[in-house]
C-alpha cells in the first residue's frame, strides 16, 4: 500500500493536472492545410529569389493561400497568424528551383488524393479540388 | 448530424455520364480547327472522354441505374471559328467536365470516388494543357471544377 500510495504523484496526468480526459484527436485535414501554408510559402520565396518567375509562380501562391483558407474555414479554425512559414532558401538555380517546386506539387497532390478518398461527403469536393489545383500546378511549372 | 445533400450516386454518375457525351460532341468542331501537336491533343482528350463514356454507361447499366441517352447535338456556348476559339472551347469543355466529376465525389464513396478523383484532375490537367497552348495566363484556376 506505502509503495502503490507513494507511486500516485508520480503519474503523468496527476503530473500534468490532466483530468480533461483525452485531448480532441487532430483534425485530418490539418497534415493538408499545414502543406497548403508551405507550398504557398515556398512559391512566395521562390518568387522573391527568382523575380523572372514571379508571374508564373505568384498565380500558384495564391491557390495554396486559398487551399488554406477555405480549409480552415470547413475545419472551423483560424489561420495561423504571424510570420508565414518558410521551407528554406531557394536555390539560386531557377530551373533547380522549379524541378524542387514540381517535386513538392506532386508530394502534395498524392496527399490530397489521398485525403479526398477517406474525406467525408461533405469535404469530399473541397478536398478533391485541391488535389486537381495540385496536379495542375505540376504541369504549369514544366 | 449534416443533412445530405449530396445527389445519389447513380444521378450524379449520369450527369458525368451527359457531360462527356458533349465533351466528345464538342471535340469534333475543336479538332478540325487545329493542326500539327494541338490536334493530337484534342484527339488523345477525345479519346480519354470516349473511355469515360463507355466505362460509364457500362457501370450505370449493371447497377440498374438510369443510362442517360447521347442526343444528335449539343449547343455550344459560342461559335468555333478559329484556332484561339477552339483552344477557348477546349478549356471550357475540360472544366466543365472536371466540374461534373468534382460534384460526382460528394456521391460516391470507395472506388467510386476514386474513379471521379481521376477524372476530375485528368480534365483539369488538359484544361491547363489547353491554356498553355492558348498563350492564356494564369494556366490555372485555385479551385479546378468549383462552380464559380
Amino acid at each position: 500500500m506505502a509503495l502503490g500510495a507513494a507511486a500516485v504523484p508520480l503519474t503523468g496526468c496527476d503530473l500534468l493536472g490532466g483530468d480533461d480526459g483525452p485531448p480532441p484527436a487532430p483534425d485530418p485535414l490539418r497534415p493538408l492545410l499545414d502543406e497548403a501554408l508551405a507550398l504557398a510559402a515556398g512559391h512566395r520565396d521562390a518568387a522573391t529569389a527568382h523575380p523572372d518567375l514571379a508571374a508564373q509562380l505568384t498565380p500558384i501562391a495564391d491557390a495554396h493561400q486559398a487551399h488554406a483558407a477555405e480549409l480552415a474555414r470547413i475545419m472551423g479554425v483560424s489561420l495561423p497568424s504571424g510570420t508565414p512559414v518558410t521551407t528554406g532558401a531557394p536555390t539560386t538555380d531557377p530551373d533547380a528551383t522549379l524541378t524542387d517546386l514540381r517535386g513538392r506539387e506532386r508530394a502534395g497532390r498524392d496527399a490530397a488524393v489521398a485525403a479526398c478518398a477517406a474525406a467525408p461527403a461533405e469535404r469530399a469536393a473541397l478536398v478533391g479540388s485541391i488535389a486537381a489545383a495540385r496536379a495542375t500546378h505540376v504541369e504549369a511549372l514544366k | 448530424m449534416i443533412e445530405r445533400v449530396a445527389p445519389a450516386p447513380g444521378e450524379a454518375l449520369g450527369a458525368a455520364l451527359t457531360a462527356e457525351y458533349a465533351a466528345i460532341y464538342a471535340y469534333g468542331p475543336i479538332g478540325v480547327r487545329l493542326s500539327g501537336t494541338a490536334r493530337t491533343a484534342a484527339r488523345q482528350a477525345e479519346a480519354a472522354h470516349r473511355r469515360r463514356r463507355d466505362a460509364l454507361v457500362m457501370q450505370l447499366s449493371t447497377t440498374g441505374a438510369a443510362v442517360p441517352a447521347d442526343q444528335a447535338g449539343y449547343a455550344l456556348p459560342f461559335p468555333i471559328t478559329d484556332r484561339a476559339s477552339a483552344l477557348r472551347l477546349a478549356v471550357e469543355v475540360e472544366e466543365r467536365t472536371a466540374a461534373h466529376w468534382r460534384a460526382a465525389l460528394a456521391a460516391t464513396t470507395g472506388a467510386d470516388r476514386d474513379q471521379a478523383l481521376d477524372a476530375l484532375l485528368d480534365y483539369a490537367v488538359r484544361a491547363t494543357r489547353w491554356r498553355k497552348t492558348a498563350g492564356m495566363t494564369p494556366v490555372t484556376v485555385a479551385f479546378p471544377g468549383r462552380p464559380t
